[in-house]
């Protein structure tokens, strides 16, 4: 039977590409858990100390409601800007849809530490506040998430009767589109959401570099915390990781519930 | 015609106020050293005769052409391993696949300083059982062992739909017209996916080459490279130098995009050869 083994054989292949990856977060993970571990196998005893001394410290409640900040507003901006272009494109305008393809791709091509040299150049005297800019800045790297989620949403449907249709029937565009399309799309607009706000989440070149560490985010303190107390930001690693796999699990759940058509596609660009 | 504009309008400022311009600017800054005014070349002259610098492109030169390489091979294996399970395992695992590449940056280097740092589990079970830890974290090899836990998720991410997308009819036909297996790897599955492996090559290349964060977090101290350069010239403590920062990303991004360049004309090339 050839075809079983080389079923086999590709199971044993993703399992041990699994551990491999999985393996230093579980390291991590009971680390966050002992006591002391410097010369022995196993760790000497186990603790929530850590996690106590974590969740109580004013410093990590006030990085993880600058990320979350930061999370929120990039989401939201880069749906204003960019769910009304792809839906554009896609129902009305499909020879612009080319042009919009290769801008998408462009941060790709671009790392985050040749956008924030030009971003620090441009903007270090110009009175804009820099939170701003770093919004804008995510907002951009996040682009070809929400392109490749949203784009495909649009091939369901006749969307341009749908909404003419409502048009017709005395509504403004605006309306109209939160009406008619909205509802349909709302599982590809979820996915793409929250894909955005992973990525502000977790933003660390731009935020670190554009702000010079004044903007203390969850990443920049597991950085500070990382120089100093080992167990410490073990927990955080652990925390970072799990909401990490919560982000994962909803995700996997909403493609299943929803039988998620796009979700070829979109995976390509992450 | 007001409603295009209304939605074309924020989009092209983005696009304008986050990326051209900032490019722009960039490129323009880089021809201005801090210490004479003026048009000149004072920083290229500066990257060009200075030992230091020339480690740092030649260390991130390394580490991005080890590690896409490994990763590569591992991604290439388990691309096609993943083409093997059900519909429904895929899914998850391209999911669990796109999360462990967002582990990269911090959390991923602490992880690894944990399991192979000096007062790390590795050198805590070696020491233990009286063995010899040789393996040092914090090197060059410690460095493209890091990239390549998001490099490898990133590049069966990427390899996985052209894997998915080889037609297994394509095996039948072409047994059916008596050609052998080495015929059909070589004549049909190695013209189609070709061109999709240089691609992918590349981008793990240039993603390895631009990462700052995991460099920054797990070896800004032993290892230079040209991010965790261009980071110190933009907030070093000393002195910070941006048009010098300018300079070095303007030759990275250049080197980037030659590299891109050359692959597409290689994978446009080899699609003409075989038509």
């Amino acid at each position: 039977m050839r075809i079983n083994k080389s079923k086999i054989f590709a199971r044993l292949v993703i399992i041990l590409i699994l551990l491999y990856l999985v393996a230093p977060v579980l390291a991590t993970v009971v680390y966050s858990f002992s006591t002391t571990w410097v010369k022995t196998i196993l760790p000497e005893g186990l603790t929530f100390q850590w996690y106590q001394q974590i969740l109580t410290n004013q410093d990590f409640m006030l990085s993880v409601l600058r990320s979350l900040f930061l999370a929120i507003m990039t989401t939201l901006v880069s749906m204003i800007i960019f769910l009304p272009v792809i839906f554009y494109v896609n129902v009305y305008n499909s020879k612009m849809k080319k042009h919009l393809k290769i801008i998408t791709v462009l941060p790709y091509t671009i790392p985050g530490i040749i956008l924030v040299t030009g971003l620090m150049e441009l903007y270090q005297n110009i009175p804009i506040p820099k939170v701003i800019v770093l919004i804008l800045a995510i907002t951009f790297i996040s682009l070809p998430l929400s392109y490749q989620t949203l784009d495909n949403t649009f091939v369901a449907h006749d969307y341009k009767a749908m909404f003419e249709q409502a048009m017709l029937l005395g509504d403004g565009p605006i309306k109209s589109f939160i009406k008619v399309i909205l509802p349909n799309i709302k599982s590809s607009i979820f996915i793409s959401m929250l894909l955005t706000f992973a990525t502000a989440f977790g933003e660390y070149v731009i935020t670190n570099l554009l702000l010079g560490g004044n903007f203390e985010t969850l990443k920049i303190y597991m950085y500070i915390l990382m120089q100093g107390n080992g167990q410490a930001s073990s927990v955080l690693t652990t925390i970072y990781f799990v909401l990490l796999v919560v982000i994962s699990a909803v995700l996997i759940f909403i493609m299943r519930h929803y039988n998620h058509h796009t979700n070829k596609d979109w995976k390509k660009g992450l | 015609m007001k409603n295009k504009l209304k939605i074309y309008l924020p989009f092209s400022l983005l696009i304008l106020l986050i990326l051209v311009m900032p490019l722009i600017v960039m490129v323009l800054a880089s021809f201005q050293s801090i210490n004479h005014p003026g048009f000149n070349l004072d920083n290229y002259r500066q990257i060009i005769s200075n030992g230091y610098y020339h480690n740092a492109f030649i260390n991130s030169f390394k580490i991005a052409i080890y590690s896409s390489v490994i990763s590569m091979v591992v991604a290439i294996i388990g691309a096609w391993a993943l083409t093997q399970l059900a519909d429904s395992t895929k899914n998850i695992l391209i999911t669990i696949f796109n999360m462990s590449s967002s582990f990269a940056g911090v959390p991923l280097s602490f992880s690894l300083i944990i399991l192979f740092g000096n007062a790390g589990m590795f050198k805590a079970i070696t020491t233990a059982l009286h063995l010899n830890d040789t393996f040092n974290v914090y090197s060059l090899s410690g460095l493209v062992t890091a990239y390549t836990f998001f490099e490898i998720p990133l590049g069966i991410m990427f390899l996985f739909p052209v894997f998915n997308g080889i037609d297994n009819e394509w095996h039948q036909a072409s047994n059916v017209l008596g050609a052998s297996k080495n015929f059909y790897i070589r004549n049909v599955v190695l013209p189609f996916i070709l061109p999709n492996l240089v691609q992918v090559l590349i981008l793990l290349f240039a993603n390895a080459m631009g990462a700052y964060e995991t460099a920054y977090a797990l070896t800004s101290n032993t290892v230079v490279s040209v991010p965790t350069l261009i980071g110190y010239c933009i907030n070093g403590e000393i002195n910070p130098n941006i048009p010098l920062a300018c300079a070095f990303a303007t030759i990275f991004a250049l080197i980037m995009w030659v590299m891109v360049t050359v692959g597409n004309l290689v994978i446009k090339r080899h699609k003409g050869g075989i038509r």
